[in-house]
């Protein structure tokens, strides 16, 4: 290095796209979930991006509406449906706010794939059982697609989703298509006072609804995404049933912003919830402390 | 001369020191030619016809060129103009480090600088990417690129901190605007006299001399500095300013007094803490509802000047700042653990709801989980936390109260 003879000039060139530049997307589609909550359907702008793009069931992504900033959301379409992904955002901050307001063919950013994946291929041959609360039912849909993409491949599937009222409940046209498969068992919930008069679903928290549910832990694995309160009150129900600790997976949703383990705020004790998560087992999450 | 370089190059090899004593014994070369001493801990005789000496006339001739040339040379400076005093907490004029362009601005071995060396490799806000609107489309211009850049005279604790924090900064996803200014960066540390009884950097494998992530050394001697390279870029630079780097007056004597200088620091800072870390990683990893940590939540406000001042915190922020309606930047800036919004989540659940619960964030980062993931203690033992705490807080004293409970945990 030779650093006096080297003249700089004021303005260096810029250097290359740095991990922390998204590649930019196209709204292709909306879907109103619920008053707060859209679906959105993306496509990468570019077209070898598009094509190269792979993840796993479990990754999430950091979403841009420039101007605005970035949030995390798990990527709720299935790897099984290539060519688009989509994220479900219910409108709380800044930025999900914003996103109320974009259109279709608006561009915005995504930063990922990031983070581990449900590991889908070694439940192959095994009973599925899905349990969501509110809009956690997002990462569970891409599982449960993933699973009925490749139907023949896996056992018995139940899902148990619950939210808060029944204009709350995300994924309606889902909803009714699960329930009227022959080869899916749907429990929907919703709190009580949430029902409408022509509600046929269960009145109830999901805790209580699955535990009444019973699905049995035999061959089975247990998937349980939802807000801190339902996993934490779901976990010993399942164990209870008799799913071991290894059986039961659940996704942390710790608030993040860079996504790839470094700014520090997803931390749980050693572990970076955006790299060695966001997949967690019931047995993993016993050993972390219980700041989640 | 040439000579000279080849020696210097060779030693190089050996030049990734974790601390003084661990460079010691392993600094041999393959070809031979360099004894080990030359990179070695302090305690062992500098090799003769190694170091070579900077007056603090050159010094100052060696800043201005840099500024004449547009390099920018970042060293420790008189804060404000002509050495503000500082309030109310010293006598001495306070420091900062930052882009020097005259000899008189220089404060080497003055007063410990305010912020750490950071800034220069993770400035407190910084561009990531800018954006524009086009009509429907959107186009994103990168940051831009690192400047070659020179540091004379850090802390060896503010530099120790730099290959800590690569650690973070590279385990899988490489951080390229942070590595770029490490690239682009040529660090000479100066050896210590230590600041204070806040200092505690030997109770953090490091001592007033570490030469940990230092491509060059400076040590007082009597008109001006003993000067060692320890890294290709290190000896590259001083081969480019070889009219600034004389030979020493009197080699012997210049490096028994440099090594007198060392020692007399070691000595110095030795007693203000010792800490067994092995125990008390083990406290800390079973401890995580020990009712200590609720003594530490109600004296801490909150403002999170520790990890500003701290040269090795490195949490961050990303934000959008519109410049205009269809323009602006998305930035990175300081963020850190201990405010109540940090971890909150949007729907108002906060995974650390009480000031307990951050500064043991603080704590347990620090001493168990980044050396559990990365092998480093996440700590300089520089002080500069306990110094700014409004509260008094004071790190040292924290440690001091987990070792002695580890150690009776321990019995």
């Amino acid at each position: 290095m030779t650093v006096t003879q080297q003249t700089q000039s004021d303005s260096p060139a810029p250097q290359a796209a740095s991990i922390y530049q998204p590649d930019l997307v196209v709204v292709e589609s909306i879907v109103d979930e619920t008053p707060d909550t859209r679906t959105f359907r993306l496509r990468f702008k570019d077209e070898a991006k598009a094509a190269s793009f792979e993840f796993r069931a479990g990754q999430f992504g950091e979403y841009s509406v420039f101007g605005a900033g970035e949030s995390t959301f798990c990527i709720a379409s299935p790897p099984t449906r290539k060519g688009y992904i989509e994220c479900t955002v219910k409108a709380a901050g800044k930025v999900t706010g914003q996103l109320r307001e974009v259109d279709v063919g608006d561009v915005l950013g995504f930063r990922g794939p990031y983070g581990n994946v449900f590991p889908v291929d070694d439940w192959k041959g095994k009973n599925m059982v899905f349990i969501a609360g509110g809009i956690g039912l997002a990462p569970v849909r891409c599982v449960i697609w993933n699973v009925l993409d490749l139907r023949d491949q896996y056992g018995d599937v139940t899902i148990v989703y619950g939210a808060r009222s029944v204009s709350d409940l995300v994924y309606k046209r889902e909803l009714e298509e699960w329930a009227a498969r022959a080869d899916v068992k749907l429990v929907t919930t919703v709190d009580p006072g949430g029902e409408t008069p022509d509600w046929t679903g269960e009145v109830g928290y999901v805790t209580p609804v699955v535990e009444k549910t019973a699905p049995s832990p035999d061959n089975a694995v247990a998937v349980l995404c939802g807000p801190p309160i339902v996993v934490k009150l779901t976990l010993p129900v399942l164990e209870r049933l008799g799913f071991a600790d290894d059986a039961i997976f659940t996704t942390l949703e710790n608030r993040m912003k860079c996504g790839v383990g470094k700014c520090g705020r997803c931390n749980i004790g050693s572990v970076y919830v955006c790299k060695d998560g966001p997949v967690f087992t019931a047995a993993q999450i016993a050993t972390l402390p219980q700041e989640f | 001369m040439s000579d000279t370089k080849k020696k210097k190059s060779a030693s190089s090899k050996a030049a990734t020191p974790v601390t003084d004593a661990a460079v010691a014994g392993t600094a041999s070369t393959a070809d031979g030619s360099v004894v080990a001493a030359q990179v070695a801990d302090a305690s062992e005789p500098l090799a003769l016809g190694e170091a070579r000496f900077l007056t603090s006339e050159a010094l100052g001739w060696l800043v201005e060129g840099l500024a004449a040339a547009g390099t920018p040379a970042v060293a420790p400076a008189w804060a404000g103009d002509a050495g503000r005093a500082a309030g109310g907490v010293g006598d001495a004029p306070e420091t900062e480090y930052r882009v020097v362009s005259g000899a008189a601005e220089l404060a080497l071995g003055e007063r410990l600088p305010r912020l750490s060396l950071k800034q220069f490799f993770l400035p407190p806000t910084e561009v990531l990417f800018s954006y524009k609107r086009n009509g429907a489309d959107i186009e994103l211009t990168p940051a831009q690129a690192a400047r070659d850049t020179v540091v004379l005279g850090a802390r060896p604790c503010d530099v120790a901190a730099l290959p800590i924090v690569d650690k973070v900064m590279n385990w899988d996803y490489a951080d390229e605007l942070w590595n770029a200014r490490r690239a682009a960066t040529t660090v000479f540390s100066l050896s210590c006299k230590v600041e204070d009884d806040s200092c505690f950097c030997s109770a953090v494998f490091l001592g007033p001399a570490a030469l940990k992530g230092s491509d060059g050394r400076l040590t007082p001697v009597d008109g001006g500095y003993l000067v060692e390279a320890f890294t290709d870029k290190g000896a590259a630079f001083v081969a480019a300013h070889a009219d600034a780097f004389a030979d020493l007056p009197d080699a012997s004597a210049n490096s028994a007094q440099a090594e007198q200088f060392r020692a007399a620091a070691r000595e110095r800072v030795a007693g203000n803490l010792q800490v067994d870390h092995g125990r008390l990683r083990d406290w800390l990893d079973h401890h995580f509802d020990d009712p200590f940590w609720a003594s530490l939540g109600p004296r801490c406000n909150g403002c999170g000047v520790c990890a500003s001042v701290c040269p090795t915190c490195h949490c961050f922020d990303i934000v959008d700042e519109p410049e205009s309606v269809g323009s602006g930047v998305r930035r990175r800036n300081w963020d850190t653990c201990q405010t109540c919004v940090f971890t909150l989540h949007a729907s108002g659940h906060n995974p650390r709801g009480d000031q307990n619960a951050r500064y043991r964030q603080r704590i347990e980062h620090k001493f168990l989980a980044y050396p559990l993931k990365f092998g480093d203690v996440l700590c300089t033992g520089c002080g500069r936390c306990s110094r700014a705490c409004p509260t008094g807080q004071d790190m040292a004293e924290i440690l001091t109260a987990i070792d002695a409970r580890a150690a009776e945990d321990a019995s």
